[in-house]
This record gives C-alpha cells, structure tokens and sequence, in this order.
C-alpha cells in the first residue's frame, strides 16, 4: 500500500519529517518499507509567459522560446515539448534549481538546471513538465497553466494557493492481514492520532438518508447475501466527463496511479482517502437501471474493463444490470458499463462485500487490485453511505452535475459493534508493566473504541472498522502498540526454571557424532527433501520387491509449484548421489559427505504421529575418490569399501556399539547397490553399507566408485543411547601375551567365519583378534591364502607359555577341523 | 702436627677432585683409579689413615671423607654422561619443510553451526530441545493455532499438500512452520513449558536467491504463571547479545500472527559501511504472547497461565552471520562453499 505523505497531512497536524513519520508508523505496526521523494525544492522554479516560438535552426524536434519571466528582459529557453505555443504560462526552472530528471534508463537522478547552449543556441531555463516538477507522473509535454497564473511568481506559492504542498514524499507500508482498518489514509491518520494524541479531521460530508429519488431511479437486488450483506448506491447525473484537476492528479500520482478521467479519479481517490473501494458505473448503460448482485453461474465468463474476457471460477460474485453481469464485485468493473468521455450519468456503488468470497475470486483469477485488496482484509461494515456521499459530492465539484436526492441502502445483515472489557491489572499483567489509567483511556479513545470505565476495567465498543478485535486480548495490544513495545521494561534478572534442560537422547548423539564424522574427514550437507519423480525413480523399484521404499510407498506433493519438489525423498541417498555428481562436474575429487535428515514413507502402521505417513531421522555417509589426501610417499588409490567399512567400525567402537552391532553382509542387496552389510542389532537391521550400483554408477556418470552407508538414525539412537552410560570395571594389571598365527586356507575362504572361530575357541583367555595380512601368490600352493592373525592373550594372573601354547593349539585345531586350515611355517 | 697435615691433606684432595680434567674415556678411568680406587685411591688411603688422629676429631674426618667421595663420584658420573653424550652418533634432521602426512578435513555445515549457536544460548537460559514431525495434519499446523479455515496458508500456493479430504480439517501438509511443536508439547505436558523446536519447514514456493521450497526455522515457547511481554523482550534481547554481540540495537515493532497476540517482529541494527544510513533494520524473528485461542485447543487455561513464543529462520541469521547473499548456496553443497566454515 502506498501513502502520499502530504495527504497524510490533511487529516492531522504532523510536524514529523517524512523519515520520522516512516519509523512512527513502524513502531504502531505498520511496515514501512521504502520512502521514496517525489520533487525537490522548486524555490527556483518560476511561473513565466511564452513570448514567442520558433523552430531551433539545428534541431527538428527543438523550439527556441523567448519568455518572460516578469524580471525585465525576456530570457531565451530552448524547448523540446511537442505542445510548448506562444501566449502559454508555464513553469520555468532558473538555472541554479535542480530536479529529479528521468535518465535513459528510466531512473530519477537529481540534475541541476544551468545556462547553456543548445546545439548553438543559448538556453536560460527549462519549461517544465509535471513529472519534473514531482506533481505527477505525466512527462507528455509541459505544464500549461491557466492563463490567470500572474507572471514572475514563484510557482511554489502559486500551488499553495491551489492547496497543493511540493515536495511530497511516497511510503510504501506493507500491511498485516489484520489491520484492515489502515488501508486508507485517514486510517493511518487515526493511528497517528493516537500515537500524537491529537485530533483526526475527516472531511465533511452531507450523508443522505436511505430512500428518496435516488431509490426510485434505482432498484437494486441481492441474491447472494452471504456474500453481499449490504449494497449502497448513489446517483449522480449531469456530469461532464474530463481530465481531472492538478490537485487530484497530483494524489494520485503521489500514490503511483494513473489519472483517468475526473469520474474515475474521484472513487479511486474516496477509496485511497478511507479505505471504502467504490465504482462508478455509467448509468444509461445499465439496462433497466437495475442492479442484481449474484453468484456466477458455473462455466460463466466476463470481459473486465482491462478488455480482458475471464472465466469465472465457482463462487465468484457478480454485479449485474437488468440482463448481464456488468462488474466482478470488488475486483473490477466490466468494460460494457464503464465510465467514458460521453458518459453523463454516473451510479456509484459502495458495497460490503464478504473477505474470503473476494479473496478466492481474486486468487483464482489472479488478479489483485486496490480494491479487493481492502475487500478481502475487510472493509468497515458502517461506512458505504459515507463513502457514497463523498465521492458524490467530489464528483459535483471536478465534473459538475447534481446528485440525486436520496440513496438505496440494501442490508441483508445488521453489523452491530461488539463489546469488549479491558481489566486494566490484567493489561498490566499481559505487558509486565502498568500503564497509567488515562493514557490507557486516550489511546482507545483516539483509536475509536469509546472506553468507559467500569471499575478497574473499560469497557469498550469494537468499531465496525476494526474486525480483527473481538477480545481483551485484542485491545491488549492495541494500548501496547501505541504505547510502545520499546517502551515496555524488560525485568532486570532472568529467572532459570528449576529444572535442568534435557535433551532427547537421539539428539545428544546426533551432536557427538556429526562432530565424530567431521573429524573423520567428511563434509556435512544439506540437501533438498523434495525430489523430481524421475530422480526418485531411478533408485525406487516400481513395485514387486519386498523393499519398505517401493513406489507404492513414496510420499507426494499435491500441488508442488515445480515439478523438481514433486516426491518426499525415501532416503538421503539421492541427495548424496545429486552432491557427489555436482562436485565431480565441478573438478572436485575428494568427494566425503554425511548428512542427517529425515526420509518419508506411507505406511499403514497405526503408531505414526500422523496417520498414513510414517518418517523418520536417517543418516549417510559417503566416500569416493582417493582414499587418503596427496602426499609425498603415498601410494595413490581409490578408496573402497574397506576404508568406509573401517569408518563405520571405528565410529561404532567410539560409541562402545562393537559388541552390539553386527555388520553381515546381505544375502539380497536392494537395487542401489552393487553389495552389501547390513548393521544388525537385536535381529533388526539399522542400516546399510554399500556400494553404489553399476547401473546407478553409469546413470549419472560418477568417475569413481561410491561408497555409502545410511542408518535409520531413531533406531540406531536407541541402540547407541543405552552404550553410552558408562560404567568402570577394573581391568587386568598383569602383563599380556601376543601371538601371530598364519594359516593357509582355500582362497575363496571368507575370514569372517575363520576369525569367530578363533574367537570362540580362544574363549575367556583371548583379548584380542585382529588380521595383519592376507597373502596369495608364488610363495604358497595355488588355490590357497594365508591369512595371519594377531592374537593376544590375558588373565587376571600371569600366563605360562603352556597355557598360552595350549590356547593357540586349540585355535589352530579348530580352524583344522572346520576350514582345512593348515599352520603356515 | 698429624691432625694438622691431615687437614691440609683433606683441603689438598679437594681440589683435585674439582680440578682434575676428565675429557676422555681413559682420563675418566684413570680420575677413578685416582680417587675412589680400592686399592690406592687416594679417599681410600685416607680412610685408612683415620685412625692416626685423635680420637675426638676421627668423626668430623670420616665426614669431610665421605663428602669428598661423592663428590669425586659425582664429577665422574657427569663427565661419563657427558662422554656418552658426545660419542652418540647424531640425530638426522629431515627436510622439515616437507607437508605432512594429512588425514582429509571434514567440516560442519553452516546452517549446522548457526542452529547450534542459537540452540546453547537458549540451553543456557533453561530451555529443553523438543522436536516434532515434519509432516503435519491440519490441527497442529493451523487450526490449534487458530488459523482462520480461510487463512491464505491454506491454500494450495503457499502449502505443500500430501492429502486433502473433504473438509479442510483432513489435510495433511509438510509443516509450514515449527510452531505445530508447541501444540503437540502443550498437548502432552502441563506448565510451566520452556522448549525451544529447531526443525525443516517448507513453503511451496518457487526457488529464487531469497526463496527456497524448504527453511529451518527455531521456535521457543515459554508458558507459566505471569509470563509478561517485558520476560519475552529480555529472553530475546539476551539471545540477540549471545549472537551478535554486546553492544546489538535491537528493535522490537507490532506485527501479526494467528497464534500470538500482541504480536512483533525483531529487527536488529546491521551496520553496513556503504549504505547511505550507515546500516539498516534487519528483520530476525517473529514472537508474541501465546493467543489465548491457541491455550484452549490444548486445554491450557489462558487466566491461570500466559506465554511467549518466537521463532526465527535459521537460514537468515546464518545469511547475516556469514554475510551470505544466496539462499540455495546452503543446498547446493558445492564444496567450496562447505570448505569455508
């Protein structure tokens, strides 16, 4: 919404400068976001009468004026206005003024005006055109003033004679839903008022009673009363159709709209004035000087006076004459009963029309205007008539005519203010601060509320222009907001509840180890949970596998505004594939990620928070490209699943998870990837490790392997939680026995098995197993591996070499007996 | 005249002892065989001579013998040291100046590090972490906080909708805000409430450099006995300095939300040295006094209790912290954008 400053002013007495005004309206609740300088001062701009015009020897589009400007001789001015004549008055700027000017671009730049040559001719001024004089927006030509307009003035003066005040200024106020109340100029006035404590002047207006003349030229009907409880319309006839005079103009334009004709201007001026939208219909074009106010009927259309042919969406609410529609209510008028230059007779309406009917109509055709704008926050139910009037009476004074006497005022609802009690220590209670009694009254009284006290209460009437009030509550913050929410004391000490704060256990460790990853070398991401269904499917199987993430399970968006947000990401691998390809594309080749977020899934299991949909915190980790930075003797390779296999377990033994999670590789591996462990808790698999399938490795081009590993990371948490309550247990002061033990077996041998055997058999004494090498080649029998395992042994005593002996004998028997292992000397 | 060349002796044999140069292996072997030898040491033959003095003064000797001994074994001791030292073949010196062997450089990411900041000041003030679902149905997202049915948020352009039923009652969406958390913390804890909700909203809006389909947003909800509008301005004044600093200008003005009332929003003072005012208002958060609408839907009675709520996007602060221009840089994950924080 946009506010002329100097408009401002006709309503109350404002010695605020326009920035001061700017951060008084931010502090009531009114967002002003840009203030904007219309002109600058025009104390060097001069009424002068043009002598004489003739064409500029060297330029066509170029005249050579010789002007007066009531100081002697008559100066010379080269003019390039296509409508400059001899015997006009103008404005002239004397070299020295300086004005907004618009450059090629389009933009105001402040530009001083000198004495100068003109392609060879000397030029003493410049006969100014409306735009530049900051009046209006209209730069067709020169101003031509009446020729009563006495030369040598100053024009600054000569404008204050016509009540108009230069420069003014545009704020741009961008207002809450709520404040339905401050889309007009005397509302923000009222507002002010409060704030000022003075009083606001709203002009006087001669309301006419309903009936008379006026209702028995016009009959009007409602049909649709829930979406139009009350319809006002006025006659006025006679009137001569014309521009508008400088003073409206200059209003309009103040607040970037165009002038249209005199009739126009004046509704477009009433509505900006009090926030009441009016339209000015050309009565003879109604047909049987009716008006019928209906719902569209389905699959109707009409043509807006934008020429624009609209298909009504259902519900839509119309104006129509004594055969057809002739406006959209509250959103625009229709090109077959508009106001035009042979227009003599002028009805115009002033209607209240229901927010939310306006509101979708206006959203489904996706137009927004001024007046549906003020339609759908919700005009004042008790101001039709007023607004009526004034705009009638206006009419009378830039377009002539007379008004017929009377006025049709159908309500098909009675608006009747509500009453609300403020309890003043209640006031006090909501703010943490008392606020005397009588600026309390003040404020509500300037504010229209009509406080009476009741005790220690007020009780107050709700003004039909304040429909977002309807209790204490309400009128709570009404006083604060004029008061001043700066001005409410903060308490000087902070009271800590006595309570410590917890944090869910999924968190904490969500916490520690994104703190463990990044120190593992990983880049923590975020990536997008919305993904375009083609993405999606290249990871999910249609249908026909025993997978959670079939198709059938994805989540979609209804109604996404692109296509690219059209499915719920079942898992963060896409998004980590989508980094990876994104990097790689851009020279990257150390490419180690991790993210924590949620995946999503329909479900039919009945314990999810929001029945049908089930989602839950998941975790990735990525690698590829080289498995450890450049260096001078290192050997260059590609990481592989060992060096993420290797991650996961040494995140699993930080987190005390070894001996609760077990990682087994995967029988059937889903359709990402190539292979597969599992991390298996308790018989349930808590994630993934992986290797990216081929399939999905060519799809998207990736130049190395990738290697993941996702976690359900709630059921991972609530394994890990339980680890993380450490207790101590006195460990072993006696010296420990390490062995190595190197055995050949078949080569297609898994060591898995080989080190759970050695394990079982090292039983209590065994602390320790690990692999230190893995050998195939010309030093052994082809078909065979060794395989070497470091052992160490311990007890709560000190071991005899016989013990130990007789322990890594048994071992050895073992692995004999159930794998053909065979000791290698 | 014994006693008297005894003393002499003693003074003579310390200062050999001190004086005797010991710089080789042989010189050190021989200052033993010298001094402390078993045979003919020199303190060894005094030893023996002991007796020859008068009985009362035999003590002190053997004393100023014993001392003179470990003084000749210290001096010893340390110019053996001092040879092994110096016969030690020495340390070779690398090229220091070569890289060392790395591990790679993980990193957190910055919307990670601005929600953790903003997560400790409000720990720190008492405040426990509470999170919800981010698939929402109607009541938690609008109705319970008292959004009009007709409220603009309930359509389809601004909402993501993964179901819609007859009535609007039966929608489901991704949660447009974190503010459904307070509704279902009050649904199942009484007062007093302090819980702060960090978590992923969506909008269905087209993306742009200031618009993503997706935020993080921060909700904190306080809900006791006489909480004022002056508790809330303190709780966000204290977080404000944690974040920004000591000496932040912040600004508090009236704007509107369905689920508070009074309502604001909190500007803070950004100074930027190329701008014509020397910096500008930059809008952080949206906070009010709990709506007593909203204390009904959840059976908290709004005369007994009152309460604050606030929520800020965590893009914005991270935006303001890191001076960053671009909203989709925080999902692009372009490393090196990552490799920055």
């Amino acid at each position: 919404m946009k506010l002329s400053y100097r408009w401002l002013q006709q309503y109350i007495d404002l010695d605020l400068s326009p920035s001061e005004l700017a951060e008084a309206l931010i502090g009531l609740g009114l967002e002003v976001e840009e203030v904007e300088p219309l002109g600058t001062d025009l104390s060097g701009v001069v009424i002068g009468h043009v002598l004489e015009v003739r064409p500029h020897p060297n330029a066509d589009r170029l005249t050579l004026c010789r002007v007066d400007l009531g100081s002697g001789e008559p100066v010379s001015i080269v003019c390039g206005a296509p409508n400059v004549a001899a015997g006009q008055k103008v404005a002239v700027a004397t070299p020295g003024t300086t004005l907004l000017l618009t450059d090629r671009e389009g933009n105001r730049q402040p530009v001083t005006i000198r004495k100068t040559k003109i392609r060879g001719e000397v030029s003493e001024g410049m006969i100014c055109a409306e735009d530049e004089l900051g009046l209006s927006d209209d730069h067709s030509g020169i101003l031509v003033l009446p020729d009563d307009a006495p030369v040598g003035r100053p024009f600054v003066e000569y404008l204050q004679q016509q009540g108009l005040t230069v420069p003014d200024y545009r704020l741009e106020v961008s207002l809450t839903p709520n404040r339905a109340d401050a889309a007009s100029h005397i509302g923000v006035a009222r507002d002010l008022s409060a704030l000022l404590d003075r009083p606001l002047r709203r002009p006087e207006v001669a309301v006419p009673e309903p009936g008379g003349e006026a209702a028995r030229q016009v009959q009007v009907t409602i049909d649709a009363s829930e979406a139009c409880p009350r319809y006002v319309a006025l006659l006025v006839r006679n009137v001569r159709i014309g521009p508008s005079p400088l003073w409206l103009r200059q209003r309009l334009a103040a607040i970037g709209l165009r002038s249209i004709n005199n009739v126009v201007d004046v509704t477009n001026y009433v509505l900006h004035e009090c926030g009441q939208p009016l339209h000015a219909f050309d009565f003879d074009r109604l047909i049987g000087g009716r008006i019928h106010v209906r719902l569209a009927r389905a699959g109707e259309q009409f043509t807006t006076l934008d020429g624009k042919t609209r298909q009504l969406p259902e519900g839509a609410l119309l104006i129509c004459d004594a055969e057809r529609p002739v406006a959209l209510a509250g959103i625009m008028g229709g090109e077959n009963s508009e106001v035009t230059d042979t227009t003599t007779n002028i009805l115009i309406e002033s209607a209240y029309f229901d927010p939310s009917t306006i509101r979708r109509t206006a959203k489904a055709l996706g137009l927004q205007t001024d007046s549906s704008y003020r339609f759908e926050r919700g005009v004042d139910a008790g101001l039709q008539r007023w607004a009526a009037a004034r705009a009638a009476q206006l009419i009378v004074e830039v377009a002539g005519g007379e008004i017929v006497p009377g006025v049709v005022d159908v309500q098909m609802r009675k608006f009747t203010p509500r009453s609300v009690t403020l309890r003043l220590p209640r006031l006090a209670q909501v703010l943490g601060t008392e606020i005397p009694s009588d600026e309390v009254r003040r404020i509500l009284d300037r504010l229209g509320f009509e406080p009476k006290p009741e005790g220690e209460a007020l009780r107050c009437t709700v003004p039909l222009y304040r429909p977002d009030v309807h209790e204490e509550i309400d009128l709570i913050e009404e006083v604060a907001r004029v008061h001043g929410y700066d001005r409410l004391p903060m308490p000087e000490a902070f009271v800590v509840p006595a309570r410590v704060s917890d944090e869910p256990p999924a968190q904490a460790l969500r916490r520690r180890v994104r703190t463990l990853l990044a120190g593992f070398g990983l880049r923590e991401i975020y990536t997008n949970s919305l993904l375009p269904r083609e993405v999606v499917r290249r990871f999910v199987p249609a249908s026909g596998t025993d997978h959670q993430t079939d198709a059938s399970h994805l989540v979609e968006t209804l109604n996404p505004v692109s296509a690219e947000m059209a499915v719920l990401r079942p898992s963060l691998l896409p998004g980590l594939v989508q980094t990876i390809v994104y990097n790689q594309n851009r020279g990257q080749q150390v490419l180690r990620f991790f993210e924590f977020g949620r995946v999503f899934a329909r479900t039919d299991r009945p314990d999810t928070l929001v029945p049908g949909f089930a989602e839950h915190e998941a975790l990735i980790l990525g690698l590829s490209g080289p498995h450890a930075p450049e260096g001078w003797d290192v050997q260059p390779r590609l990481t592989d699943f060992f060096d993420l296999k290797g991650l996961v377990e040494t995140l699993l033994d930080t987190l005390h998870l070894s001996d609760r999670i077990a990682l087994i590789p995967a029988e059937s591996p889903e359709p990402t990837a190539a292979y597969q462990v599992n991390l298996v808790a308790d018989g349930r698999v808590l994630g993934t490790l992986a290797r990216l399938s081929d399939a999905l490795q060519e799809a998207y081009e990736l130049r190395a392997p990738l290697y993941y590993a996702e976690l359900n990371w709630d059921a991972f948490a609530e394994i890990a939680h339980p680890a993380q309550q450490r207790r101590y247990r006195p460990f072993s002061r006696f010296p420990e026995v390490d062995r190595d033990l190197a055995v050949l077996v078949d080569r297609d041998q898994p060591v898995g098995p080989l080190l759970e055997t050695i394990r079982e058999a090292g039983g209590e004494l065994l602390r320790h197993v690990g692999v230190f090498d893995l050998y195939e080649g010309e030093r052994i029998p082809s078909g065979k591996k060794s395989v070497a395992f470091s052992l160490r042994f311990g007890a709560d005593r000190t071991l005899t070499d016989e013990e130990v002996d007789a322990c890594v004998e048994a071992i050895l028997q073992q692995l004999e007996r159930r794998f053909g292992a065979q000791l290698r000397r | 005249m014994a006693t008297l060349s005894m003393q002499e002796e003693l003074e003579a044999l310390r200062h050999a002892i001190e004086t005797t140069p010991i710089d080789s292996e042989e010189e050190a072997e021989a200052f033993r065989i010298r001094f402390l030898g078993q045979r003919s040491g020199q303190i060894t033959h005094l030893f023996k001579r002991i007796r020859e003095a008068p009985p009362e003064e035999r003590p002190r000797i053997g004393q100023q013998l014993n001392t003179l001994k470990r003084l000749a074994e210290q001096r010893l001791e340390e110019a053996r040291a001092r040879l092994r030292q110096a016969a030690r073949p020495r340390t070779e010196v690398p090229d220091l100046t070569l890289p060392g062997r790395r591990t790679f450089t993980g990193s957190l990411h910055p919307l990670t590090q601005t929600l953790e900041a903003i997560i400790r000041v409000f720990e720190q003030l008492g405040f426990s972490v509470a999170e919800g679902p981010e698939i929402e149905d109607d009541w938690h997202n609008f109705t319970a906080l008292n959004f009009p049915p007709d409220h603009p948020a309930r359509d389809m352009q601004d909402t993501f909708f993964l179901h819609q039923g007859a009535s609007y009652r039966e929608a489901v969406v991704l949660r447009t805000h974190t503010s459904p958390v307070q509704i279902r913390v009050m649904e199942r804890m009484a007062p007093p409430i302090r819980i702060i909700a960090p978590g992923r909203v969506y909008r269905n809006e087209a993306v742009s450099y200031k618009s993503f389909c997706l935020f993080h947003q921060v909700e904190g909800l306080y809900v006791d006995r006489n909480v004022s509008m002056g508790d809330l301005k303190q709780v966000l004044h204290l977080f404000a300095r944690a974040l920004f600093g000591e000496d932040v200008r912040m600004r508090f003005r009236p704007s509107f939300f369905p689920f508070t009332e009074p309502s604001a929003e909190v500007d803070i003072w950004w100074p930027l040295p190329d701008h014509p005012e020397g910096g500008q208002w930059m809008e952080i958060l949206g906070c009010g006094m709990v709506h007593p609408n909203v204390f009904r839907a959840v059976g908290i009675d709004p005369e007994v209790y009152t309460g604050y709520a606030f929520g800020m996007g965590v893009e914005r602060i991270a935006m303001l912290r890191y001076g960053i221009d671009d909203i989709r840089l925080f999902y692009e994950n372009d490393l090196r954008f990552l490799e920055q924080f």
